[in-house]
């Protein structure tokens, strides 16, 4: 057998072969084999998602029909580092810089954050300012990023705080309309995921880059008059410390179209700060949130529904007494020894428990409420003026209840009690709205807080309201009108009211539940409402008065009754309603 | 002296023109180029090697022209984007404080309303 031999240049030639043949193996491995793990390492290392943040749509009130703006987004800056990517000398300096600019808005342990290689995004300051952000950014360190968010600001302060609500530190929407209407509001964010550089800046390179342009949230419009809330508030505040009371509630509603004016409540809050509120009750928007006996307010819609039904007229006349027997029980007037004859009016005049019980027993057989008259008033009071149902308001609300006459707790006596608002719960706005609806000619309005939307150029648009349904006749509500005002300028109060307009209303004091389950008059809760226009009703003022705890006999005339008065008069002038003559 | 005529033509022009008629495809309409340009000039295997680097090199060229530019357009568009945001933030500062100075507490405040007094009277136009 014949050896091969090979030169020195075969054996370097075979050599520099296998070399090569070694590289394009690798090769082939890293690039063809491993392809997909590389491109997805390196993808990683270079490819970032960017949130882009919708803006939150922002809420006004109006001023005389002019939207103002009442929730604004002020812009404020997250300071971020890619410590992977901040240079070591620059750290100390970074901490500096940022204890000087941002101060109280730094985080903690940054320097500990900046020493994180692994990581790739740490948090470093919070809601700094436009000015500080500018200052840390003429620094221009590598791996330093700034990503601008939003956070509310309140320029009116506490007005109408429980209505508006805030919004926390997560962007959700708490209480008042920022809760309720927080999917509008909020909008939808956008993303841009692109390759970025060393300092996260997107490039347009790559063909998976992706952009989804943010959608801001509408800016809404409510039909708060400021001025009108403003006033309510102070009123409120004033007729509390005046009475002693410590919490109450106003709303102002235009009963021709269901829209709230204004909605007060006290003790109130600042949403800016609502960090520091301690008593998480100042939240609460008692108007729609806090159901209660409204006492004999509730006798102007017995008497709206015996009228209607033609059981009774305003001249109606029955035998008064100081008490009645209702089933076992007896049930008694406030005001005693009015006994005789007594018309209907008087009845609303005197607020005399005995006469309601009888409109209500005229409804059946006169002699009880009997099935038939709690069915009326069932069919009254809950299906048309919408009393113990959720109004849908667009703020959160409570039903409260009243029981139908086929169950068993809906008997004699508890429609008998029903007929001057006992054994019922209510909230303001059920009432308001349908009280709303007896004096406007008879239609109910759903009441709303939501006049419009303001678009990005700051054109308002605003909705129409239509009545929802018929409650009473016109003519039942025209003599209910006349009795309200007839009940009103027959009391002390209506001496209190500017000449030449029509004011009317309805006193309610309401009896409290005590710690063992029996109605009270040791402490009462005060409601007034009533109307006030030239001709015809412009506005609806329902106010409350409470001093839950406290013991106080807090009656509906002389505690809350001067509060609708103060409110009243000023709306008159607010409103620049001329008197008749 | 027509030969030599002849070769002398050969030799200064090393080009030459064919006729295409005789060759012509039955489709050829009347008037058109009938003759061809042929180089007889031959490049080397080392010409085409370098040629086919050099467009290859020219087109690596343009694409990387190409792809610094679409990164400094990356640039431009961030500054631009920087600068609406900034600008959006001064617009929403400057709204914010247009609020505050209109807000109703601080217009009650006022120098203007506090000298304010309430009328006596008020007589309606009819």
């Amino acid at each position: 057998m014949q050896s091969r031999t090979f030169s020195r240049t075969d054996i370097l030639a075979m050599i520099l072969l296998g070399c090569m043949a070694i590289f394009v193996l690798r090769l082939f491995w890293l690039q063809i084999v491993e392809y997909d793990t590389y491109k997805e390492i390196a993808r990683q290392g270079q490819q970032r998602s960017f949130t882009i943040p919708a803006t939150r749509g922002e809420i006004y009130m109006q001023d005389k029909g002019t939207a103002v703006p009442v929730v604004l987004n002020k812009a404020v800056f997250t300071v971020f580092a890619d410590p992977a990517t901040v240079q070591e000398k620059d750290r100390s300096e970074i901490v500096s810089v940022l204890r000087d600019v941002a101060g109280g808005e730094m985080l903690n342990d940054v320097e500990a954050k900046l020493k994180k290689e692994q990581s790739r995004y740490e948090v470093l300051a919070k809601n700094i300012s436009r000015t500080q952000a500018e200052k840390i950014k003429e620094k221009n360190f590598s791996g330093i990023g700034f990503s601008q968010g939003s956070v509310r600001n309140y320029p009116e302060g506490v007005l109408g705080a429980q209505v508006l609500g805030f919004v926390n530190t997560e962007g959700e929407g708490q209480y008042g309309i920022e809760q309720q209407l927080n999917d509008e509001l909020k909008g939808r964010d956008g993303m841009l995921q692109s390759v970025a550089d060393v300092r996260n800046v997107p490039l347009t390179l790559g063909k998976d880059n992706i952009r989804i342009e943010p959608q801001s949230g509408k800016n809404v419009v409510l039909t708060i008059d400021r001025n009108v809330q403003s006033y309510a508030e102070e009123a409120l505040k004033r007729g509390i410390e005046s009475a002693g009371a410590t919490e109450g509630s106003v709303l102002v509603l235009n009963p021709n179209s269901g829209q709230v004016l204004a909605m007060a409540n006290y003790p109130t809050y600042n949403p800016g700060e609502y960090y520091s509120v301690t008593d998480a009750s100042a939240f609460l928007n008692t108007t729609t949130m806090v159901p209660y006996e409204p006492a004999s307010v509730i006798k102007t819609f017995t008497l709206s529904t015996a009228i209607d039904k033609g059981a009774i007229s305003p001249s109606t006349v029955y035998q008064n007494t100081d008490c009645v027997a209702v089933a076992d029980r007896t049930m008694c007037n406030a005001l005693r020894g009015l006994g005789g004859p007594t018309s209907m009016q008087q009845v609303l005049n005197n607020s005399l428990n005995v006469g309601t019980i009888f409109a209500a027993r005229q409804l059946g057989d006169g002699q009880t409420v009997n099935a038939s008259a709690r069915q009326i008033m069932y069919d009254y009071f809950h299906n048309k003026f919408g009393l113990g149902e959720k109004t849908g308001i667009e703020v959160a609300e409570v039903g409260g209840y009243i029981y139908p006459p086929d169950s068993v707790e809906g008997n004699e006596v508890r429609y008998s009690a029903m007929t001057y608002g006992q054994s019922l719960s209510l909230t303001m706005i059920q009432v308001a709205s349908a009280f709303s609806s007896v004096i406007n000619g008879g239609e109910y309005y759903k009441p709303t807080l939501v006049a419009g939307t303001v678009d990005d150029q700051g054109n308002a648009s605003y909705d129409t309201t239509k009545p929802l349904r018929r409650t009473i006749s016109e003519t039942t509500s025209a003599e209910m009108t006349n009795m309200l005002v007839t009940a009103r300028g027959s009391s002390w109060m209506g001496r209190s009211d500017r000449a030449g307009y029509m004011i009317g209303g309805k006193t309610g004091t309401a009896e409290t539940i005590s710690s063992n389950g029996e109605y009270t008059q040791n402490e009462t809760v005060a409601t007034y409402i009533g109307f006030g226009g030239t001709d015809s009703p412009e506005y609806v003022i329902m106010v409350r008065v409470a001093a839950p705890g406290k013991g106080l006999n807090l009656e509906g005339g002389l505690h809350a009754g001067p509060v609708f008065t103060d409110i009243s008069n000023w709306m008159i002038d607010y409103k620049k309603l001329a008197p008749r003559g | 002296m027509s030969k030599e005529k002849t070769i002398m033509i050969t030799q200064t022009r090393n080009t030459s023109f064919t006729p295409r008629r005789t060759t012509m495809q039955p489709s050829m309409r009347r008037n058109q180029n009938g003759t061809r340009y042929r180089s007889e000039t031959k490049l080397g295997p080392v010409a085409h090697t370098v040629l086919v680097a050099l467009m290859i090199t020219v087109l690596g060229l343009v694409y990387l022209t190409q792809a610094t530019k679409t990164t400094a357009y990356s640039y431009e568009v961030q500054d631009l984007d920087t600068q609406i945001s900034e600008l959006s933030a001064k617009k929403s500062e400057l709204e914010v404080q247009n609020a505050r100075l209109t807000a109703l507490e601080r217009v009650k405040g006022s120098a203007v309303a506090t000298a304010m007094t309430t009328p006596e009277a008020t007589d309606y136009v009819r």
